[in-house]
């Protein structure tokens, strides 16, 4: 409860922040909407020459597509500027601050760079995408939705165990730009269905680097195309991702040298 | 006397590389390194009461922001023990860190495109101050710092003193009943300097805080602490009040003359004093504390002298001799 007035405080906080700067806000905006445009674009291109790709039709890919963005936004709006800023804090040694402070250190690094824009317009379209492709299904109904929703934060929740596993690296080797590189393409790859997947591969990227599960699991959950047994296994990799990243990130910040100032 | 802080014996040891200088040294570090270690404290212990206003003295790269670091849980001891209110700083308990603050001067924690203000509010929601203790605090701390007409202003605009002034009343809102201070002084005038020495000597009186600073312009320690630690390579070298440390290590006093005439005495002043400054008719001499009295009536006797003030020696000379040996 607590953290949840403090998230509001902090939101506004960085809001007030963000509309210094408006133009920025709409460039961003507009950028988002242009490289979710040429995803839509690369998959039509796709889909010209075939029906499906591994079971998935064209309207299906869209609310795929359409929940990277989803899912994109809710880290920007809870975690993912703040690993971007971590290693600046660390090189520079204001890491400091939120080692302090009476919050625990992985939420006020969140909380301080929460940020609204940076994954905006690539939200909206998300949503419109996902919207479109259900108008074009045959079955859903209200429950799936639900679950679609649950499902999104389970996926949520394996990208930032994913990234304070990376991020935690940040402790020792000071420098952090490549490391969110890797975190960059995890959400770029996660674009294509699980289902491409076999043998070794399926297991590689269920388990290990989760890519499958992301974005295929809330959108096999929309669309109709999942079991059970699949849909528990991705909320055991949701809690087992948390919580190993949190242990590791607790374990990895007792290594913080500060910066002597 | 309560104690606040307590040292025992404490460590702290640096691991890094070796990188040899050059593109070649940094491909050949990809490889191989070696490592090396540095000590940054060797086993301090030191204890501070309640209430207290010590200061932190010693060159850059003495161990002081190091202790400090360890003492408000930034960093890890390598080995050693430290309390501070009872609490164990690096276990970062929430109850220890809502009773303490840290300042450093060369670090910004106020949002910096944003007034102070919106900083005071969110460490009111951080610290969970209650709305009448935060607008109580504030106002004390506007009245003291003389801030009230700069909280509005986005802290990007504020000059470095003034955004000393706001940090500091960001840090003060809780009320903690520690305050460690890292370089508060550092990069502003002597203006501003004096101004935040005031301050915090009456905050300290008014609040009875208990604060540890570091610093390495002597007039910060000299204004504002009774006791003063002295560190150098990561031991402590002296710890006690600021007078006995200049009875003891400043064995001489200064001799400021001004002469009425030019004077052409055999010999020169050498016979009286060694010689620090010598500017027409005004000379600045340093002699022995032992025979002050006799020297003194000696140049007043053999020197043509108009004005004769004996001061004692600044308290950078003494310790700049206590580093030197």
């Amino acid at each position: 409860m607590r953290y949840l007035k403090l998230y509001r405080v902090f939101l506004f906080q960085n809001l007030k922040e963000d509309m210094i700067y408006r133009s920025n806000f709409m460039t961003l905006v507009i950028m988002d909407i242009g490289f979710v445009g040429i995803s839509v674009i690369l998959f039509k291109i796709i889909y010209s020459h075939v029906n499906t790709i591994a079971g998935w039709t064209f309207d299906q890919s869209l609310i795929l597509i359409g929940s990277v963005g989803i899912i994109r936004e809710m880290a920007y709006l809870t975690f993912r500027r703040g690993f971007l800023e971590l290693g600046s804090h660390i090189r520079t040694g204001t890491f400091d601050l939120f080692m302090t402070r009476p919050i625990a250190p992985n939420l006020h690094l969140a909380f301080r760079h929460v940020s609204l824009s940076e994954s905006f317009g690539e939200a909206v379209m998300g949503g419109a995408l996902v919207v479109y492709g259900l108008m074009h299904l045959h079955h859903w109904n209200w429950i799936s939705i639900l679950l679609y929703g649950v499902f999104l934060l389970n996926s949520l929740l394996i990208y930032y165990g994913f990234s304070l596993l990376m991020n935690s690296v940040v402790f020792w080797v000071i420098k952090s730009q490549e490391l969110n590189t890797i975190v960059y393409f995890f959400m770029e790859t996660s674009r294509y269905p699980g289902d491409i997947f076999r043998g070794v591969g399926k297991i590689i990227f269920t388990f290990i680097i989760p890519i499958g599960i992301i974005a295929t699991v809330p959108a096999s959950i929309l669309t109709g195309r999942i079991g059970w047994g699949f849909a528990v296994t991705a909320l055991i990799v949701g809690s087992v991702f948390l919580s190993t990243g949190l242990l590791v990130w607790r374990k990895s910040i007792e290594h913080y040298s500060s910066a002597s100032g | 006397m309560t104690i606040s802080i307590q040292v025992h014996k404490l460590t702290k040891t640096y691991e890094y590389f070796k990188k040899e200088p050059g593109l070649a040294g940094s491909l050949k570090s990809l490889f191989w390194r070696e490592k090396l270690y540095n000590e940054a404290i060797k086993g301090i212990s030191f204890e501070i009461g309640e209430g207290e206003l010590v200061g932190f003295l010693g060159p850059n790269g003495a161990g002081k922001t190091t202790t400090l670091k360890i003492l408000s849980g930034i960093l890890y001891p390598t080995s050693g023990e430290a309390k501070v209110l009872g609490y164990t700083p690096w276990k970062r308990e929430p109850a220890y860190q809502r009773q303490f603050s840290i300042v450093m001067g060369q670090k910004n924690q106020l949002w910096w495109d944003l007034p102070a203000q919106e900083s005071f509010i969110l460490n009111r929601d951080i610290y969970e101050i209650d709305p009448k203790t935060y607008s109580h605090n504030l106002g004390e701390l506007t009245e003291l710092f003389d801030i009230k007409d700069i909280i509005d202003v986005p802290v990007r605009k504020l000059s470095l003193g003034q955004r000393m002034k706001c940090e500091l009343a960001a840090a003060l809102l809780h009320s903690p009943k520690v305050l460690f201070l890292d370089e508060p002084t550092i990069g502003l005038d002597i203006i501003s300097q004096e101004k935040i020495r005031n301050y915090l000597k009456e905050y300290n009186k008014l609040k009875k805080t208990t604060v540890l600073l570091t610093s390495h312009y002597m007039r910060d320690v000299e204004r504002l602490c009774n006791r003063v630690v002295v560190i150098n390579n990561g031991r402590i070298i002296y710890d006690g009040s600021v007078d006995d440390l200049m009875h003891s290590y400043a064995d001489h006093k200064v001799i400021r003359l001004r002469f009425s005439h030019e004077y052409k005495g055999d010999g020169g002043l050498d016979k009286y004093g060694e010689v620090i400054e010598r500017n027409g008719l005004s000379v600045v001499l340093k002699t022995s504390k032992v025979d002050i009295a006799r020297s003194t009536a000696r140049m007043l006797n053999e020197l043509p002298v108009e004005d004769l003030s004996v001061e004692e020696v600044e308290i950078e000379e003494v310790i700049k001799k206590i580093f030197t040996g």
